[in-house]
């Protein structure tokens, strides 16, 4: 390419497109936050509950405190099921779908954040997880951020329908993944993935550990788990599984820090 | 007072693929359907400097009384040093995204300079709300061609390189405007069999649907292939046109809706409903 001024790079002049060239950057990834614990808490499983379930998780956060870093993602909940369903009336595009639905889960975290105020816990909106997640995490004691990741109006459009694809589980997990996080766990209503939707079929068998691949290939009608996590999962360099719990059983949330096998394991 | 797809989406799951299927058929709305995007390479045009860029700047100038132009940048080498070098340093996507979005950027604000003569502005994502106003009122509007996705970025199924750039940036935003052309200016005729500046005896490829060319499954591609896949699932862009930019009148000919370059069209039956 004669005319183009150049700055000398291994990649210089190079089609970022070409599969050779892609392939000639695999090369082993550091993980930037160890130690780091990405906790999530449901929108509709968890927060829409109210007092009753929101508060004994984050007693369990809290008594978890000294012993795990941790950092609280929050889910959206009905509002944002509510707003998707005037949106998708209206005609709007998955893009402005997605921006108007994170809003409701930063609701959520924000609520969050209060409540962990007293104990140190700060709330993060997204250019602060970029700038400022290792200061915030040397100077307090935690921090909570939108579970929602910030796709806003660059959210792809779904293969099927128009509901945004990459909600609080891709969000959390997508932060889990970038830092290497320690654990990424995901905190619901239900004790894990079963072979199908345990509220209306008692007889639903309970998986406590599979492969994502698995799992996409079982192709059961309803997930625990944003199905795009699923796919993240398949292409994971750090975090290599995700854990989901219930989080109306006290003790779940304190045996998955520890590493048990409580609530449903899903890996790479 | 819900839609009957409403009381469906406030008490089921969003993982249940027939109530997916149930969001499918629902209006589209353009929201801006009289603009149209416009990504200026960063390798192929910005890194040429005066000689390669000029020459586009004053084609945009001569169009903006009769067209309306969501004017989007590419990165290039300066993002190809930082790639390599944080790859080096054992550096996630995420982060290598974080670090590409700041050379689009640098080369938006060049943009900006350049036609700040004309009173166009250079919009940060967070300021996309303002968009349709500048357009209405200065017939452009500059913004940096990657998606914000920042540490949110997914990793590629093969290699280091964050899979989603510029091209799949540009891309979003005239699928979400619902915008009228999606053009690419870079610094080929177009769409190649193989890379053109390695193997000149690659053949042309003019027309050619999404489908098809994920078919032949290219070892190189002229856009990014995020953008193709993503195509596939678009409500609003049925087509999207690659020209040269180092050939004068080429994205006034695109912008007029002529033929020029290589065109990559979906051949699937659109989405939706209108509303």
């Amino acid at each position: 390419m004669s005319g183009a001024q150049h700055v000398i790079s291994k990649l210089m002049r190079e089609s970022l497109m070409d599969r050779r060239v892609i392939a000639g950057t695999e090369a082993p990834v550091r993980a930037i936050l160890p130690n780091l614990n990405v906790v999530q808490i449901g929108g509709q499983s968890i927060m829409d509950r109210g007092q009753s379930a929101v508060l004994p998780v984050l007693d369990e956060i809290l008594a978890n405190q000294a012993d795990y870093t941790q950092v609280i993602g929050v889910g959206p909940g009905v509002r944002a099921r509510h707003i998707l369903s005037v949106g998708l009336d209206l005609g709007l595009p998955t893009g402005a779908l997605a921006t108007l639905a994170a809003k409701s889960a930063a609701q959520n975290a924000y609520m969050v954040s209060c409540l962990l105020a007293s104990h140190g816990f700060v709330y993060l909106e997204a250019p602060f997880i970029v700038q400022l997640l290792p200061a915030m995490l040397a100077a307090a004691r935690g921090a909570v951020f939108n579970g929602v990741p910030p796709y806003d109006l660059w959210e792809h459009p779904p293969a099927l329908g128009k509901i945004p694809p990459h909600g609080s589980d891709a969000g959390s997990y997508l932060v889990g993944e970038v830092f290497g996080a320690r654990s990424v766990i995901l905190i619901k209503d239900v004790d894990g993935v079963f072979t199908a939707d345990p509220k209306t079929h008692p007889d639903a068998t309970f998986i406590p550990e599979v492969k994502a691949a698995d799992l996409i290939a079982m192709r059961l009608q309803t997930l625990p788990i944003e199905p795009v996590v699923l796919e993240l999962l398949t292409r994971a360099k750090l975090v290599k599984s995700v854990r989901i719990i219930n989080g109306l059983v006290p003790g779940n949330l304190t045996r998955a820090l520890a590493g048990e096998a409580v609530g449903t394991l899903i890996r790479s | 007072m819900l839609t009957d797809l409403g009381r469906r989406l406030v008490s089921g799951s969003l993982s249940d693929e027939s109530l997916m299927r149930a969001t499918e058929n629902t209006p589209n709305l353009a929201l801006v359907p009289w603009a149209n995007v416009v990504k200026i390479g960063g390798q192929s045009i910005m890194d040429r400097g005066r000689a390669g860029l000029m020459p586009v700047v004053a084609e945009i100038v001569a169009n903006l009384p009769r067209h309306k132009m969501i004017l989007g940048t590419g990165a290039g080498t300066r993002a190809r040093h930082i790639y390599s070098l944080a790859i080096d340093l054992g550096l996630p996507v995420g982060v290598l995204t974080v670090l590409g979005t700041a050379v689009a950027w640098q080369n938006a604000q060049m943009l900006q300079y350049l036609l700040a003569s004309h009173g166009i502005a250079f919009l940060e994502p967070e300021g996309f709300a303002s968009v349709p106003h500048y357009l209405m009122e200065r017939g452009a509007v500059i913004c940096q061609g990657m998606p914000p996705y920042k540490l949110w970025e997914q990793n590629p199924d093969l290699g280091r390189i964050p899979p989603q750039r510029t091209d799949t940036g540009c891309f979003l935003i005239a699928e979400v405007f619902g915008a009228r052309k999606m053009i690419y200016v870079k610094d080929e005729d177009g769409l190649y069999e193989a890379d053109p500046k390695k193997d000149p005896s690659a053949k042309f490829i003019p027309r050619i649907s999404v489908q098809e060319l994920l078919k032949l499954d290219l070892n190189d591609l002229v856009v990014e292939r995020a953008v193709l896949e993503i195509m596939l699932n678009a409500r609003h862009v049925r087509e999207i046109q690659f020209v040269n930019g180092l050939k004068p009148g080429q994205l006034t000919a695109a912008l007029d809706g002529e033929p020029v370059g290589t065109i990559i069209y979906n051949a699937d039956a659109a989405k939706g409903s209108t509303p």
